[in-house]
């Protein structure tokens, strides 16, 4: 399977996908492109992860976790918990881990279907009016 | 004999019935000051601020966490170390502070119930339970994460006095209290001390659509003087509060991913 890892220096990207915990961990200067199948989502609080095996142009498998907000936000946002199933094909775009392992935070998801999702970055409110 | 224990039985359930009748025409127990409105806090809520925005839009804005704290000797000291992640404990409960200030990741569900108001966060397995019925705090009262506390209605604005929490729990802000205090997130954190005493001002607005909570924050052993912040929550009726179970995974549970690395 090909596979393109690109890790573009980019500007300061706008905001992480939750809060639960400090996302320093993770490099928000680079974003890593990846296309991959999923292997499992894990669809809980704090933080939904999706496991991807991403195969590289040598054959090789590595598994990537992508790191989403809280199925609160990610339902608000579009997402089922059966949005994605394994073994579906996607690319993926995120912010990797500084340690160099193998996770990132979820920037953005192309599912099969060609829809593009976000992390479960909340909405702004309605608006709100005073009263 | 058949029919005897059936005319008994009648006899009991009539017997019942009177009986509850009885009990609905007894003096209403709920305080007479309570406004009309009151049971208008029942429903789900949703911090107004985002990632983008923690603030939220105006006119209902979170006040921001104070950059510079008044802190005591103690209250600095602690606040280095909750900023330290070798000392974050893993799903850590929150305390009552942590239960009212996410920005919009969690909801918050508030039930009223009679004598008690009790508010049930999704980032926390445990609930804050606010005794309306014009009870005190106990004298002898056993410190617990989420504290005591009693709440009594001051016209349209329920006015609640939390003390009695353990000291132990995350600090109001930051890495592994749920909030995000800048886009660096390098405010200090803010610890509180089993000496806090927290006192809500929480009302309506915006036609019922909004909840305000105006927190004022003591705590002696931490701070010089008081902390007081207004946080904003929307009325979201299309959303349901999800179970949380910190210790499912344990790539999940608070803060590990900094220390794991975030294995599957």
């Amino acid at each position: 399977m090909r596979c393109v890892i690109t890790a573009l220096a980019l500007m300061v990207i706008a905001v992480p996908a939750a809060a639960h915990h400090s996302f320093a961990e993770f490099d928000r200067t680079k974003r890593l492109t990846m296309t991959g199948v999923v292997r499992e989502v894990q669809w809980n609080n704090p933080h939904t992860w999706i496991q991807v095996l991403v195969t590289d142009d040598k054959g090789r498998k590595t598994e990537w976790g992508f790191e989403c907000g809280s199925p609160n936000m990610m339902t608000r946002t579009g997402w089922k918990r059966t949005t994605l199933k394994t073994g579906d094909r996607v690319v993926v775009v995120g912010n990797p881990l500084k340690n160099g392992r193998t996770n990132a935070l979820l920037v953005t998801i192309t599912l099969p279907d060609g829809r593009v999702l976000g992390p479960g970055d909340a909405p702004p409110p309605k608006p709100l009016k005073k009263g | 004999m058949r029919e005897n224990v059936a005319v008994v039985s009648r006899a009991v359930i009539l017997a019942v019935i009177l009986a509850l009748a009885g009990c609905t025409s007894s003096p209403n127990p709920v305080p007479a000051s309570e406004p009309s409105n009151a049971s208008r806090l029942t429903g789900v809520w949703v911090a107004v601020g985002t990632f983008d925005d923690p603030a939220g839009p105006a006119p209902w804005q979170n006040t921001p966490w104070p950059s510079n704290p008044p802190f005591t000797e103690w209250g600095a000291e602690r606040s280095r170390w909750l900023g330290d992640i070798k000392n974050v404990v893993p799903c850590q409960p929150g305390g009552p502070i942590f239960a009212m200030q996410d920005i919009g990741i969690f909801p918050i569900e508030i039930l009223e119930a009679g004598d008690r108001i009790v508010i049930k966060p999704e980032n926390s397995a445990l609930p804050r339970r606010i005794f309306t019925d014009g009870r005190g705090h106990p004298a002898d009262l056993e410190p617990s994460w989420m504290g005591h506390s009693i709440g009594r209605w001051e016209g349209d604005v329920l006015v609640v006095d939390t003390i009695g929490t353990t000291g132990r729990t995350r600090g109001m802000n930051g890495v592994g209290s749920n909030a995000r205090v800048s886009r660096d997130d390098s405010n200090p954190r803010l610890p509180t001390s089993d000496q806090l005493h927290l006192v809500e001002r929480i009302r309506l607005v915006a036609d019922g659509e909004i909840l305000e909570d105006e927190m004022t924050m003591t705590d002696p052993k931490a701070y010089t003087a008081p902390i007081v912040v207004k946080h904003y929550f929307q009325r979201r009726p299309d959303i349901e509060v999800f179970e949380y179970v910190c210790n499912e995974r344990p790539r999940n549970s608070t803060d590990v991913v900094e220390t794991l690395g975030g294995e599957p």
